[in-house]
C-alpha cells in the first residue's frame, strides 16, 4: 500500500479571548495510520480535531486535509431518524446517491461494524457502543479519506473497546487515515500506529506508542500516565 | 342628667340605623350606553346624567333613599339583578317575555319604536327589511331588535349582524360594512345626530317598552316602583324628564293613559300572549326558568344556531392557527438565522404582540384601520388572532430550534449539508416534535380566545350562548351546552397531541 498524506497541519494557532488553546501545532497523517492525540484535559486535543474538521476558525497556520469524517464523543446522531436513515441522509441529500444504493451501502457498513440488526432502531434506543458504531457508519457513508474520532473509547466497556480497536485498524488498512483523541493509554498502546502528546497547546512528544508510553520523556506525558494509572485502580 | 344622656344615645342610634344601612338605593345601569339613557356628564365625568339617571333618582327620593350607581355591562344587567348586585336596574332595558319570566319587572315607563336606518343614498332602494334581502343588517345584540332581525333572516333572507354596542352599527353603516341598522328610535335619533349621510324610515317595525328590573324575589320593591312610576305619569314628572332629554312624544301620553287607569301590573301584548294572567307575572319569575314548560322547546330551537356558532369557532380557530404557525415559523427562522436588522425588527414585533392585549389588537385591526382598509369582520378576526398567536408560536419554535444540540448541527456541517439543508432535514423536524406540546396548549387557548372576536360582530360559540341565555333568561343550560361544545373541540386535540408526543418522544439531553 502506498502511503499518501491525508492530513498536513502546520503551525496551527488558536486563541479564545486571551487564552491560547493551540500554540503552533504540527500534525500529519498518512493513509493506513491510526494516530492517537493524547493529553490532559485542556491540552487542546479536541480543539485540534475541530480545527481539522473546519468547525473552528484558526488564527494562524495551514491545514490541508482531505475530505473529513468525524465521530463525536457524544455521537450526535440525528435523534428523529432511525440508525439506517442517519447513515443514508448525507449520501442521498449531499452526494445524490439513489436511496436504494445508499441503503445497500449503509446496511453493509452497519453489518461490518456489528450493528446491522439495529438498523431500524432510533438513537435513543441504542446503547452507547451501538450509537458510536452507527455514528462511525454515518461518517464513513460519504467515504472520507480522513476519519476523526473524539474519545471513541469513552462510552465503551473493555470487551467492546477491543472490538472497536480492531474495527479502526481495519478501516486504516482499507486505505484511510484515522486521527483520534484518547486518554486511554492501554487502548493507544494496543491499537494506535503513532501517538502525539499535546500539553498546553503544543506537541511535546510523538512516535511509536509502545516506546513513548513505556518510557515517557516529557513531564506532561509522565503526569498523564500517572493520572490514567490512578484512575484505572 | 344621666337619663337624658341615655335618651340622647337611643335617639342617635335610631336615627343612625336608616342613615347607614337603609338609605342607599343601589341601582344598576351601563354608562357605556351613553346619552340620553346614562352617561358621564361631559362637564363633570364623575357625575352621571341621562333620563334613566333621573328616573332612578326619582324612585330613590320617593323611597327616601340615596341613589348609588353601579356600572354593569348592558348584556349582564339581568344576571346582575338576579345575583342581587343592585336593587333596581334601568338602562333602556327592554320589556321581553324572558325578562318577565326570570326577574321582577316594573310597568313600562317609555314606549319606543324599532326603526330602520339606511344610508341616505339608499333611502329609495331599502325601505323595509324585505328590500334588504341578501344584505347585512346590524343591531345591538341581546335586544328585541336582534330577535326581529333573526326572524327577518328566515322570512326575508337578510343577514343579521350583532354588535356589543349601539355606536358601531351606525358607523359601520356609514362605512358600508352593513346596509341597514334596526334599533329603537331613541338610539336611532342619537345616531342621526352623530353621523351624517344617514336616513331613518319613520315607520315602526315593532313597538317595545323600557322597564325597571329587580331581583325576582323582590316583588315588594317592584310594586313600590310601579306605584312611584304611576304617580310620576299622573303628575307629569316623567313627561318633564323625557321632554328635557328630547325624547317625549305622543306615544308616551297614550301609554301613560293606559297604564294609569289599569288596576294592576299590566303588560305589553307580547308578554300577555306568552304568559297567563297578568297578576301572576312576578311570582312566575321567582320559580326559575328551567322548569317552565317552554324551556325545552326553546333549547331545542337554539341547538342548530349553537352548533353553527361552534363551527364558526372551530373554523376561525383552525384558520387563525394555520396563519400563526406559518408566520411563527418565518419569524422564528428569521430570529435564529437572520441578520441583525431583521432580528431586531422581528423581536420588536414579537414583544409588541405579546405585550399588548389581543382585544386591543382586534379593535385596531377592525375599527382602527377602517378608514384605510375595510376588512370583513371574519377576516379581521382571523388576522387579529393569527397575528397575535404568531408571536407566541414563533417563541415556541425559536426555543425548539435552539434546543436541538449544536453537535448535531456540527455533524451535519461536516457531512456536507448546507445551512438550509441542515435546517430542513435535521433541525426543523426535531424542533417540530419539541414544539408540539406547547403548540397544542396554544391551540386550546386560541380556541377559547376566539370568543373575543364577538367584539367584531362575529357570532361565535360564546356570543351565541350569551344571546341564548339572554333570550331564555337563564345561563344554566346554555352555559352547560357551551362548555360541552368547547370540551368536545379541545379534548380530542389534547389526546392527539399526547399520542404524537409519545411516539416522537425526544431524549432529554
Amino acid at each position: 500500500m502506498t502511503k499518501t498524506s491525508a492530513l498536513v497541519a502546520r503551525g496551527v494557532r488558536l486563541k479564545r479571548g486571551s487564552r491560547e488553546i493551540l500554540r503552533g501545532v504540527d500534525l500529519h497523517a498518512e493513509t493506513g495510520e491510526l494516530v492517537a492525540l493524547m493529553g490532559l484535559s485542556g491540552s487542546g486535543k479536541t480543539t485540534m480535531l475541530r480545527v481539522i474538521a473546519g468547525l473552528e476558525p484558526r488564527d494562524a497556520g495551514d491545514v490541508s486535509a482531505a475530505k473529513v469524517g468525524m465521530v463525536f464523543q457524544f455521537h450526535y446522531l440525528f435523534e428523529h431518524l432511525c440508525a439506517i436513515d442517519n447513515v443514508t441522509l448525507a449520501p442521498t441529500q449531499v452526494l445524490g446517491v439513489s436511496m436504494i444504493d445508499a441503503r445497500r451501502r449503509a446496511l453493509q457498513l452497519l453489518d461490518q461494524l456489528g450493528v446491522g440488526h439495529r438498523a431500524q432502531a432510533l438513537p435513543r434506543e441504542l446503547s452507547g457502543g451501538e450509537a458510536q458504531r452507527v455514528a462511525i457508519a454515518r461518517a464513513l457513508a460519504v467515504d472520507p479519506p480522513l476519519l476523526l474520532l473524539d474519545e471513541p473509547t469513552a462510552s465503551l466497556d473493555p470487551a467492546r473497546r477491543n472490538d472497536l480497536g480492531e474495527a479502526l485498524l481495519q478501516l486504516a488498512k482499507s486505505g484511510r487515515a484515522l486521527v483520534m483523541t484518547s486518554h486511554d493509554d492501554d487502548f493507544v498502546r494496543d491499537f494506535a500506529t503513532r501517538v502525539v502528546v499535546l500539553a498546553n497547546g503544543e506537541v511535546v512528544e510523538q512516535g511509536d506508542p509502545q516506546r513513548i508510553l513505556s518510557s515517557p520523556q516529557h513531564p506532561a506525558t509522565k503526569e498523564l500516565l500517572q493520572i490514567e494509572r490512578a484512575r484505572k485502580k | 342628667m344621666r337619663t337624658r344622656l341615655y335618651l340622647l344615645v337611643l335617639l342617635a342610634l335610631a336615627a343612625a340605623a336608616p342613615l347607614g344601612a337603609q338609605q342607599i338605593l343601589r341601582w344598576g345601569g351601563d354608562a357605556e350606553g351613553g346619552a340620553p339613557f346614562v352617561e358621564a356628564d361631559p362637564r363633570d365625568p364623575s357625575k352621571l346624567v341621562g333620563f334613566d339617571v333621573e328616573i332612578a333618582e326619582l324612585i330613590a327620593s320617593k323611597l327616601g333613599r340615596t341613589p348609588q350607581f353601579l356600572q354593569v355591562q348592558f348584556t349582564s344587567l339581568d344576571q346582575s339583578a338576579k345575583r342581587g348586585d343592585f336593587e333596581i336596574g334601568l338602562s333602556g332595558i327592554e320589556d321581553i317575555p324572558a325578562r318577565r319570566q326570570s326577574l321582577a319587572a316594573s310597568i313600562p315607563y317609555y314606549e319606543f319604536r324599532e326603526v330602520l336606518t339606511v344610508r341616505d343614498g339608499d333611502r329609495g332602494r331599502y325601505r323595509s327589511l324585505a328590500d334588504l334581502k341578501g344584505r347585512r343588517v346590524a343591531t345591538l345584540g341581546g335586544t328585541m331588535a336582534y330577535d326581529l332581525l333573526l326572524d327577518a333572516e328566515r322570512t326575508h333572507g337578510i343577514t343579521a349582524v350583532s354588535y356589543d354596542d349601539d355606536v358601531h352599527p351606525y358607523s359601520d353603516l356609514v362605512l358600508g360594512r352593513v346596509d341597514g341598522v334596526v334599533l329603537d328610535n331613541v338610539l336611532a335619533d342619537r345616531a342621526m345626530r352623530r353621523n351624517t349621510g344617514l336616513f331613518t324610515h319613520p315607520g315602526a317595525l315593532a313597538v317595545g317598552h323600557y322597564i325597571v328590573i329587580t331581583a325576582p324575589e323582590n316583588t315588594a320593591l317592584r310594586d313600590q316602583v310601579d306605584r312611584i312610576l304611576r304617580e310620576a305619569m299622573k303628575d307629569g314628572t316623567l313627561e318633564a324628564i323625557f321632554k328635557k332629554w328630547n325624547v317625549w312624544n305622543e306615544d308616551q301620553s297614550e301609554l301613560y293613559a293606559r297604564l294609569v287607569n289599569a288596576p294592576s301590573t299590566p303588560s305589553t301584548p307580547g308578554t300577555l300572549g306568552t304568559l297567563g294572567t297578568p297578576g301572576t307575572l312576578g311570582t312566575l319569575g321567582t320559580l326559575g326558568t328551567p322548569s317552565t314548560p317552554g324551556t325545552g322547546e326553546k333549547v331545542r330551537s337554539y341547538l342548530p344556531s349553537l352548533f353553527r356558532a361552534a363551527l364558526i369557532t372551530l373554523v376561525l380557530s383552525f384558520a387563525a392557527m394555520a396563519l400563526a404557525v406559518a408566520l411563527g415559523v418565518l419569524i422564528a427562522t428569521g430570529r435564529v438565522y437572520g441578520d441583525r436588522f431583521s432580528r431586531s425588527l422581528l423581536t420588536i414585533y414579537v414583544e409588541v404582540m405579546r405585550g399588548t392585549p389581543v382585544l386591543l389588537q382586534l379593535f385596531v385591526i377592525y375599527y382602527g384601520l377602517a378608514s384605510m382598509i375595510r376588512l370583513p369582520a371574519f377576516i379581521a378576526a382571523l388576522l387579529g388572532l393569527g397575528l397575535n398567536y404568531a408571536a407566541y408560536e414563533s417563541e415556541i419554535y425559536r426555543s425548539a430550534l435552539e434546543a436541538v444540540p449544536r453537535g448535531q448541527l456540527d455533524a451535519a456541517r461536516i457531512l456536507g449539508f448546507t445551512r438550509m439543508q441542515t435546517l430542513r432535514l435535521v433541525r426543523a423536524p426535531q424542533a417540530f416534535r419539541l414544539a408540539l406540546a406547547p403548540m397544542t396548549n396554544d391551540f386550546v387557548a386560541l380556541l377559547k380566545d376566539s370568543s373575543l372576536v364577538s367584539m367584531l360582530t362575529v357570532v361565535e360559540l360564546t356570543k351565541q350562548t350569551q344571546i341564548f341565555a339572554t333570550n331564555i333568561g337563564s345561563w344554566v343550560i346554555p352555559g352547560l351546552l357551551c362548555a360541552l361544545l368547547y370540551l368536545a373541540m379541545s379534548l380530542p386535540l389534547g389526546y392527539l397531541a399526547r399520542r404524537l408526543e409519545e411516539r416522537w418522544r425526544m431524549p432529554t439531553v
